[in-house]
């Protein structure tokens, strides 16, 4: 009798163990716990919203048609204010609390910054859709990958060339908001214009995420005599930027970071985004003459009826196609979904593209960066459209990782 | 900085200060006949902007979304007196400012739940392209700005003059209980100094709206207000609206001047120096105390 106890305790113990081996924290048989963060409340909401509408979509499609491997997929999905702090908070709740499986990242590098090194800690992927924060991907670690956006790096190789090459530029004025992203596009703009193509960066000017006003910035850039002005920020911010600099008489061109260049910039600036460029991180954008986009477009109205005439912008495009390159990992991994397993099979994505709407992913055991392609677009007659400039510099930037 | 320049710069700060001054006025209006300083104002200005939006959606055109917005506005800060700030009225004064804090934050917080942080965009028949005057460039929607607070001002300043309700409410401002006395029917002269000030809020947001985009945080004014409000004198309608341009004017120069980090810090140290030197603003005045 107490041999049979001990035998039946025995057994318990090994299967509750064996269970938990087999299941990594947020898996079960039927269901995959994935955590999604990003801001949609305050200045830098339309990152968040798009990101969790467009992840949210791609989930709902794929649990209709019937999960991964059988498993459904479950989004919790946390607000993180655009700040690092908060960010983590979020994060803490999402793996601590509610033990998700991994990060969904759908915020701007401001608030991603803020949860790299805990994510290292815990040893839990996290898959960062718009971040381009050099630390998300650089130096390289197992846990961190960068999937639609590209890394600053990159975005600095890129634009100083458009704007060297494309514009032929030799003098340069940079604004910049003062929080992680706008600056980092501002420094590797500047570098990269200095150091290769030995254009001078004849103003550097900052200012804060919300304001109204750049009236002292604008004069300074003015001062400078630059012939093309770098503005990295929001796009309400850069819609007043660009009508003040209209009417201080800043007749130069444009060039605008890439979450700039969307509809919801083009709606607020109007007749004064006219003839600026910048780079799309997808091939298309909402509103564009496209049958796949209008077709997902005709979806995504179907899902989200009463949102504004900026929406779906381009975030709503990467989380949801960023949602289907995780899937594909996942659904390779097969039954036995871990952190590991997940890892060993988005590092087997290569040249990856879920639908015409996203740019192909690569991952690889030597960097995490799965995005490198970005499309010149200038505006006009209302609408950003492709111009057909390709940059010929081969990106340095994966060396980094040999 | 050449004249030009200047003049430029004129034209903007006169323009920011002109919203400056709607709010002030919308702040200096209940204050001077209850004595509440409510800190929902700049939500007033936010309820202004979707209301826009709303009735925009509709199909209507700007001229008839204009008064339907302010009188939307209105019939809010009345509904609002009459439900929550009467019964409320002879709580501490520390209580009333946190009440209409409370009030603010529950606006914001019920426009987030349904439009939720997205930019959205309405269009007025204004055109947006500037054009040039004696090499000045200006905007349109700029001169509108600056001509409905200037129209708004003229038509205040007659309301307090001449009407009824406007002499009614400089008596309840001077003494409640006199004003009871002289047959005024005091409660509903509160209640239209809020219904007037949160028509001005939302006055405040229609006009804002096209040239800053409609985000629950478009009446994020209020501080600014506040600070307008001090320099003109708390208890003076003139002094609000000189005081917001006096802002607007203040923080464009010095940006010009001193630069973008400057400009932040200067408003909030000007309002030291008043509270200071001038405690009671430029057309404020100190209360008579009988000896």
């Amino acid at each position: 009798m107490k041999h049979q106890f001990f035998g039946r305790v025995i057994a318990a113990l090994a299967i509750s163990l064996l269970s938990n081996f087999a299941n990594a924290q947020g898996v079960t048989k039927d269901e995959i716990l994935i955590g999604g963060v990003g801001p949609i409340t305050g200045p830098a909401a339309y990152i968040g919203l798009g990101g969790r509408d467009g992840l949210a979509m791609a989930i709902k499609e794929i649990n209709a048609q019937g999960g991964i491997n059988g498993r459904k997929i479950k989004l919790i999905f946390e607000d993180d204010g655009h700040s690092p702090s908060k960010a983590l908070g979020a994060v803490k709740k999402l793996i601590d609390q509610d033990k998700a499986f991994m990060i969904f990242a759908a915020g701007g590098s401001n608030s991603t910054v803020g949860f790299i090194d805990y994510m290292k800690e815990q040893q839990k992927v996290a898959y960062v859709s718009f971040a381009s924060a050099p630390a998300v991907t650089f130096p390289f670690n197992t846990y961190m990958f960068r999937g639609a956006t590209t890394e600053v790096a990159r975005y600095g190789e890129l634009y100083s060339e458009f704007i060297a090459d494309g514009l032929k530029a030799k003098k340069v004025a940079i604004m910049n908001g003062r929080e992680e992203y706008p600056k980092n596009e501002g420094n590797a703009l500047a570098k990269t214009l200095q150091d290769i193509y030995k254009v001078d960066v004849v103003a550097r000017v900052e200012f804060n995420i919300g304001d109204k006003d750049f009236t002292p910035q604008l004069l300074d850039v003015k001062k400078s005599g630059a012939q093309v002005v770098a503005f990295f920020g929001n796009p309400a911010e850069a819609a007043i930027a660009m009508r003040q600099a209209r009417e201080l008489g800043i007749e130069q061109k444009f060039f605008v970071g890439a979450t700039m260049v969307d509809k919801g910039f083009t709606n607020v600036a109007k007749e004064n985004a006219e003839g600026a460029t910048g780079f799309s991180l997808v091939p298309f954008l909402p509103g564009t003459q496209n049958a796949a986009l209008q077709a997902w477009e005709t979806k995504w109205k179907a899902e989200y009826p009463n949102l504004p005439a900026g929406r779906p912008n381009v975030f709503d495009i990467m989380a949801y196609t960023d949602m289907y390159v995780l899937a594909q990992a996942i659904k390779t991994a097969g039954a036995d979904l871990n952190t590991q397993t997940l890892i060993a099979n988005l590092e087997k994505i290569k040249d990856f593209s879920p639908s015409p709407l996203a740019s192909p992913i690569t991952f690889s055991t030597k960097h995490h960066i799965g995005n490198l392609n970005l499309t010149v677009m200038e505006v006009k007659n209302g609408e950003w459209q492709p111009i057909g400039w390709k940059p010929t510099r081969p990106s340095e930037i994966l060396k980094r990782y040999e | 900085m050449t004249i030009a320049i200047a003049l430029q710069l004129l034209i903007s700060g006169l323009s920011v200060g002109s919203i400056y001054a709607l709010v002030a006025l919308a702040l200096v209006i209940p204050f001077k006949a209850s004595g509440i300083l409510n800190f929902a104002q700049g939500e007033f200005v936010t309820v202004g902007a979707y209301s826009a939006l709303v009735l925009t959606a509709f199909g209507l055109p700007y001229w008839i979304v204009l008064p339907s917005t302010i009188s939307i506005g209105l019939i809010i800060g009345l509904v609002i007196e009459r439900a929550i700030i009467r019964r409320i009225m002879s709580a501490p004064e520390f209580t009333l400012v946190i009440a209409t804090f409370a009030i603010g934050l529950i606006i914001k917080s019920a426009i987030r739940l349904y439009w939720q942080d997205n930019l959205f965009a309405i269009e007025n028949p204004l055109p947006f392209k500037t054009f040039k005057f004696s090499g000045i460039v200006i905007n349109p929607q700029y001169l509108w700005v600056i001509g409905c607070t200037t129209t708004l001002v003229c038509c205040l300043a007659w309301f307090f003059k001449c009407s009824p309700m406007g002499k009614a409410m400089r008596a309840v401002s001077q003494s409640q209980d006199g004003a009871r006395l002289m047959g005024i029917h005091v409660e509903r002269v509160l209640m239209t100094s809020w219904g007037i000030s949160t028509a001005i809020g939302a006055l405040g947001g229609i006009l804002l709206a096209p040239i800053i985009g409609i985000n629950p945080e478009i009446g994020g004014l209020i501080l600014k207000a506040l600070v307008a409000a001090v320099i003109g004198g708390f208890t003076s309608l003139p002094g609000a609206f000189v005081g917001g341009l006096l802002l607007g004017l203040l923080e464009t120069y010095s940006g010009a001047f001193f630069g973008s980090t400057l400009k932040n810090l200067i408003p909030f140290v000007m309002l030291v120096v008043f509270l200071l030197v001038k405690p009671y603003g430029l057309f404020g005045k100190a209360p008579l105390v009988r000896i």
